[in-house]
């Protein structure tokens, strides 16, 4: 494709990706009520999560090498690459669960556009994303403030581009196990136990055994959506940082790859 | 009705256990995943704290020491499996799609169907992922060993807290006629209540207020009365009485709860026809 | 325009044993089967043509008609639609085609249906001129503006297909796929989606390929046919020529006259060989016989003869009864078929 051809593509994209975003913005105010719920349910979710951080501080000062407001910061900063990621790509959950199963999944594959970007643009601007996003802001802002954070220069640039990469790891995750749904038909379970893991990026890693942190760093890379970006601005550690983009790049790629094979491979069942 | 009819009555529901059965085993793939799941919520659990209870002797806050914590939270994720029998799932699925109606028309009582259907779930849940989760762990970890007596009580409490945890459920479903967002009221549930009954951390633990609270709640029957038998968390056969009878108090409350609930959505079926 | 080589495709089914038991024994064993849903099918449909896509249920239909979209990759052989591959070239095939699924929704579920079609506007990028008119005409025949606001989800299924339709045609496409397009629909409704239909092939030469039970559908729409049996093509041409592949006519009469109606029968049936009498509507008595054998002639002349006729035609053979022939057959030979095309 030409240069000139590239761009006219774009362009029409960004043009699709801001008008299906105004549509599903449009959607939420049809469904105040399930946008409620949803977002109450994230808001008890989040609640548990920092009762339980707040009860285990009562008994000791530090675990893990990190105190209480550092085990804050990295909790809430875990929310925002996955808030960002679910601003999205939420209909992957969809993808998995139902629709190689019912045969639906056709619908994407008769358009002229690209097949990921119709099925995603199902839902664009999940509300309940808007919810992650401002949880977490919230919450690194109050942990960084209460532990007095200075960044430096260097930090304050790389930190969105930190989130925008552990954004891209997650949405690779969900990717990938949602493809599975192609070949298993129902990759549901998988995708939810992967999810599962990642809930718990939000604690520090020095906590856990050493095959276990593997697993987190190198097979599901967890550890760089929150714990090696934090612990980068926390305490300035740069050891895993330069990982990040490689693990990022090489993940989305794999995730591409099975989500091209599985599409290829798609035969809509049922008459 | 003679026990003879009764007998009879019951055989109508073993289909639905038999075919609940049956669909387990045609998504054999849920097993394992379910198996990652516990693992993993077990290891982290257990590493957070154990970093509390660091120290190896005597034992720490709530009573507990290394040993009875990890125990505590081992099973404490078993006996969550126990209640995960996809009963909210289901009920409110039919929901949705007004299957409901249907059956309404046939001559079983719906809420016990369910339960017949899920009841396999829920052991076939803890015998296939559960009990190789607590083996793996107890080859790696020193755990504590309960009495017989424990063990005794921690089955009585587990029958009736798989109850609680069923009629639970089945109300979460029935939320489904009130809102298509069955998801959130799902995680919202699954939470609140894990947190209530002291699944992700024991009520001994949490400051005064959030444990009064608590320990008033059916939800503390479901893994804190059942895991304070068997570990020995009380003091004198009285008190493990008093833990047992709460819990049986909570599960007749629940019953009748959950039939009137069903009452009235069969009322609202009626009315609007699903 | 849609041109097919040897199309064929191939299923592997797993297969499951009933009850308790068998679940078991699927643990331990699988057993697979292959199954051939379409064997090698071939045909060429010109531009602009209008054609049936007529089989049984399970005779293969739909399964060619997800390789012809693009939905499905065949086992082998070839298949075109303007030149594209549907299956390599998806993205340029898409916006070539429009497709209708009966039962199945390609519109946003939570939108009304108008939003439904702005964003296929947008997709599609039509230009406004095309919009408006064919809104127009959709407004016009269907009365799509009665949908309202209420989501895609909510609706009937009659409302749902015939805003099915409409989206299908919103960008002019050069071909149509209509897989039981008016199911569900009230025959006013059905009227004006096939009015819909064929506007569009007057006006703009859209090539149709439809498939449908429904063989008023058929007739109204169509006029070429492409009948599948068992995976493969047994018959295409016009519908003309299929019908006069009909190998038994009939003849209805209606007479005056004392004879009662089973005397009149057994009397044909004793007169005219490998003859079928029975009594019909209305009095009258259906003559059927078959077309090698006698012609309406002959067997007109012969019900002169012996009754006192006031009422008497030859009625055009009927798709149905051709159909039903086809349908019930084991195994569609085309020897077995006069006037056939293969």
């Amino acid at each position: 494709m030409s240069a000139r051809g590239a761009a006219a593509t774009a362009a029409r994209y960004t043009r699709l990706t801001w008008y299906l975003s105004g549509v599903s913005l449009h959607r939420l105010t049809e469904y105040r009520m399930d946008f409620l719920i949803g977002a109450g349910g994230f808001l008890a979710r989040v609640g548990c999560q920092l009762l339980v951080v707040a009860m285990v501080f009562q008994q000791v000062s530090v675990i893990g090498g990190w105190d209480y407001r550092q085990v804050l910061f990295l909790l809430g900063f875990s929310l925002l690459p996955r808030g960002l990621d679910r601003l999205f790509t939420d209909q992957m959950w969809i993808l998995a669960r139902r629709l190689v199963q019912s045969g639906d999944f056709y619908r994407y594959l008769i358009r002229p556009v690209n097949p990921l970007f119709t099925l995603l643009s199902e839902r664009f601007l999940y509300p309940d994303a808007f919810g992650e996003l401002a949880t977490g802001i919230g919450i690194t802002w109050y942990a960084a403030d209460a532990m007095r954070l200075r960044l430096t220069p260097l930090q304050l640039v790389l930190a969105p581009l930190l989130v925008l990469c552990g954004a891209v790891i997650l949405a690779s995750i969900k990717t990938l196990f949602a493809s599975l749904s192609f070949w298993t038909t129902n990759s549901f379970p998988a995708l939810y136990a992967a999810g599962q893991l990642g809930d718990f990026a939000g604690y520090p890693l020095d906590l856990y055994q050493p095959s276990l942190r593997w697993l987190l760093t190198w097979v599901l890379p967890y550890a760089f959506t929150a714990y090696v970006p934090a612990s980068y601005l926390v305490f300035g550690r740069t050891g895993l940082l330069p990982w990040l983009p490689v693990v990022t790049a090489a993940l989305a790629a794999l995730a591409l790859t099975a989500w091209h094979r599985g599409v290829d491979r798609y035969e809509m069942t049922g008459s | 009705m003679s026990a003879a009819t009764g007998l009879a009555g019951l055989r109508r529901y073993t289909p639905f256990a038999v075919g609940s059965l049956q669909t387990m085993l045609r998504y054999r793939s849920t097993f394992v995943v379910n198996a990652v799941t516990a693992t993993t919520a077990v290891s982290l659990q257990v590493f957070l704290w154990r970093a509390v209870y660091n120290g190896d002797s005597g034992s720490g806050p709530g009573g507990f020491d290394r040993a009875g914590i990890t125990t505590y939270v081992l099973l404490a994720q078993v006996l969550g499996l126990l209640h995960a029998n996809r009963v909210d799932e289901e009920v409110s699925g039919e929901i949705q799609r007004g299957d409901i109606a249907v059956s309404l028309i046939r001559p079983v009582s719906y809420p016990l169907t369910r339960f017949c259907a899920g009841v396999p779930v829920s052991l076939v849940n803890v015998a296939l992922v559960g009990g190789p989760v607590v083996l793996l762990y107890a080859g790696l970890l020193p755990l504590q060993r309960p009495g017989v007596g424990g063990v005794l009580l921690f089955t009585a409490s587990s029958l009736l807290a798989m109850v609680i945890a069923f009629e639970v459920n089945l109300l979460v479903g029935l939320a489904g006629f009130a809102t298509t967002n069955i998801w959130g009221i799902r995680i919202v549930k699954d939470c609140v209540v894990a947190l209530l009954a002291g699944q992700v951390v024991p009520i001994s633990l949490m400051p005064g207020p959030l444990a009064g609270a608590a320990r008033l709640l059916p939800f503390a029957g479901l893994v804190d009365s059942p895991l304070r038998l068997l570990l020995g968390e009380y003091r004198g056969a009285g008190a493990a009485a008093g833990i047992l009878a709460g819990q049986a108090a909570w599960t007749g409350a629940m019953t009748l709860l959950t039939a009137l609930a069903w009452r009235r959505a069969v009322r609202r079926v009626e009315v609007l026809g699903g | 325009m849609i041109v097919a080589e040897d199309l064929v495709k191939e299923f592997t089914v797993h297969d499951r044993r009933p009850g308790l038991a068998g679940s078991l024994s699927t643990l331990f064993s699988r057993r697979h089967r292959v199954v051939r849903a379409v064997s090698g099918v071939s045909f060429a449909i010109p531009e602009g043509t209008k054609v049936a896509y007529i089989g049984s249920n399970g005779a293969g239909k739909s399964t060619t008609i997800k390789m012809l979209t693009g939905i499905m990759r065949p086992t082998s052989g070839t298949c075109r639609v303007a030149g594209l591959d549907p299956h390599r070239e998806r993205g340029r095939n898409a916006a070539n085609i429009g497709v209708v699924f009966g039962q199945r929704s390609q519109l946003w579920w939570d939108l009304p249906v108008l939003d439904s079609f702005r964003i296929l506007r947008r997709i599609y990028e039509i230009p406004d001129p095309v919009y408006h008119r064919n809104m127009a005409t959709y407004e016009e025949l269907l009365d799509l503006g009665a949908l309202g606001t209420t989501p895609v989800r909510q609706l009937s299924l009659g409302q749902r297909m015939r805003a099915e339709v409409a989206a299908s045609l919103l960008h002019d496409p050069a071909v149509v796929f209509l897989d039981e397009p008016t199911i569900g629909l009230d025959l006013v409704l059905k009227e004006a989606v096939r009015e819909l239909v064929n506007r569009a092939s007057q006006q703009l030469g859209t090539t149709v390929m439809l498939t449908s039970h429904d063989i008023g559908d058929i007739t109204a729409i169509c006029d070429q046919v492409l009948v599948v049996d068992h995976g493969t093509v047994v018959h295409q041409g016009t519908m003309q020529e299929l019908l006069r592949s009909a190998d038994t006519r009939a003849v209805l009469f209606d007479h005056s006259g004392a004879v009662p109606p089973e005397r009149a029968i057994a009397l044909i049936e004793a007169g005219l060989d490998a003859v079928r009498a029975t009594a019909a509507e209305g009095g009258r008595i259906k003559v059927e016989y078959p077309a090698g054998r006698w012609t309406a002639q002959q067997v007109m002349s012969f019900l002169l003869e012996h009754f006192e006729l006031t009422d008497c035609f030859a009625p055009e053979p009927d798709l149905e009864s051709v159909l039903r022939r086809i349908y019930a057959s084991p195994s569609g030979s085309p020897d077995e078929l006069q006037g056939s095309t293969a």
